[in-house]
């Protein structure tokens, strides 16, 4: 007899008892009484991917490096242009040069725009089956993380702070779809608002309030800024408008920008802990005709 | 004892390695629920309810997480339940029990209204999970279960 009475008593404590906790997580939010039990598993579990990441780092790398082997065949010719320097740079444990490189472009990036940032590597992702988009870095409160800051990488905004522990930290990034930030159109005033649509990062939504203003395919757009930096500092580059949906009739436009940042290809990335004095504008964004 | 050591080590696996892979098509197969399965099928519905639930706070503890605490301990300890139950053959309780539990995530999410579940990528996504944790289940659910997966009286 498999389905015993006593299995069912317990199948039906057990879902009474999630039930109850998600309840009291739903309805309590940030001053939930379960905050501290998951602090304790947030600094418990974060030390292990800590300690796991370091171990696993090259294994995880050569997997992911033979996965995606297909599509770097069709690369395959633009690669051989710049085969001389890999070769160069694998002599020389090419995996610190490049995470060293990334490092020094991002904090060439924060400069221009006068950010203040803490370097960090993202140590464990959260995709499927969490339906979430969020990633784990390896700096917290030690290293003075706070929640609600704004995390960019070289290449632009990646996303927020929401929870940080002594030494790790959790980001939902610019993909999630639940998550939503002020975005400004480049070389204007026009305002929108970009929202995650999942996708793995390759797109994220733009909305753009006024239904009248110019939105064409290759308009780049930067952060808007909350109010006081908290969670998103202005001024940091986002991505470029992708696709423009015909909304006729709305008040608003819809558009599909490509994020700078390689969301679903994290590694070295910065949290802002302090805001620019004033608003860099558009200084950030790269030179239009440069290398990139 | 070994059911928690393969559920922590398989949590941890997922979240520093297999949720950072990029795979064909995105989306990476799901160990952890693989694992449950796997215990669920070796030792019958109450262990596998309790096991499930456990799992599911863990995940619902390590980060990085941004849902409510609670959500996957519910789903997992269906999840454990079915599978120590069984549905006609290990095979298609493995099957059903990897299609139920991202519908029943879903489901749960959809329950305290999480705007993410609307969203229409993840009926593109769900799919691919599925059959990455597919394709990974022998392996996993041997590995754990091992022979003593019990063969269900029809």
């Amino acid at each position: 007899m498999r389905d015993t009475r006593r299995a069912r008593l317990i199948l039906g404590l057990l879902l009474t008892a999630a039930l109850v906790v998600l309840t009291i997580d739903h309805r309590t939010g940030v001053s939930s009484p379960l905050g501290p039990a998951r602090g304790v598993g947030a600094s418990l579990f974060g030390t292990a991917e800590q300690v796991v990441t370091g171990i696993t780092r090259p294994v995880g790398e050569f997997v992911s490096a033979v996965a995606n082997s297909t599509s770097a065949q069709r690369r395959i010719e633009e690669l051989e242009g710049q085969n001389a320097r890999l070769r160069a740079d694998l002599a020389a444990s090419a995996l610190d040069k490049a995470r060293s490189a990334e490092l020094r472009r991002l904090i060439g990036t924060s400069q221009r725009g006068g950010f203040t940032v803490v370097t960090a590597s993202v140590i464990a992702r959260r995709g499927h089956p969490g339906f979430e988009d969020a990633v784990e870095i390896d700096a917290g409160t030690d290293d003075g993380v706070r929640p609600e800051m704004t995390v960019v990488n070289a290449d632009g905004l990646v996303g927020r702070v929401v929870q940080a522990t002594a030494r790790t930290s959790t980001v939902v990034l610019l993909s999630d779809p639940a998550s939503s930030a002020g975005a400004r159109l480049e070389g204007g005033n026009e305002i929108g608002v970009i929202n995650g649509v999942g996708e793995y990062g390759r797109l994220v939504r733009f909305r753009l309030l006024d239904s009248t203003a110019q939105l064409t395919p290759g308009t780049r757009i930067v952060s808007f800024g909350s109010q006081r930096g908290v969670p998103y500092v202005p001024g940091v580059p986002i991505g470029v408008i992708e696709q423009v949906e015909a909304t006729p009739g709305e008040l608003t436009r819809i558009a599909y920008a490509r994020p700078f940042a390689n969301l679903s290809g994290l590694d070295v990335v910065g949290v802002v802990v302090a805001a620019p004095k004033r608003d860099p504008r558009d200084a950030v964004l790269p030179i239009r005709d440069g290398q990139r | 004892m070994i059911a928690a050591i393969a559920v922590v080590a398989a949590l941890l696996l997922q979240l520093t390695i297999v949720n950072r892979l990029s795979l064909p098509a995105g989306g990476v197969p799901d160990l952890v629920l693989l694992v449950v399965v796997g215990v669920a099928l070796a030792r019958g519905p109450a262990a596998g309810a309790v096991i499930g639930f456990g799992t599911g706070i863990l995940v619902d503890l390590a980060p990085p997480t941004a849902h409510m605490l609670g959500q996957y301990a519910f789903v997992y300890t269906v999840v454990g339940y079915l599978a120590g139950r069984g549905v006609g053959g290990p095979v298609w309780t493995v099957v059903l029990c990897v299609l139920a539990a991202p519908l029943l995530a879903a489901a749960v999410a959809g329950l305290i209204a999480d705007p993410r579940v609307a969203s229409a990528s993840l009926a593109l996504s769900l799919p691919v999970t599925a059959v990455y944790s597919l394709l990974m289940a022998p392996v996993v659910v041997w590995l754990v279960a091992g022979d003593r997966a019990r063969v269900i009286p029809a």
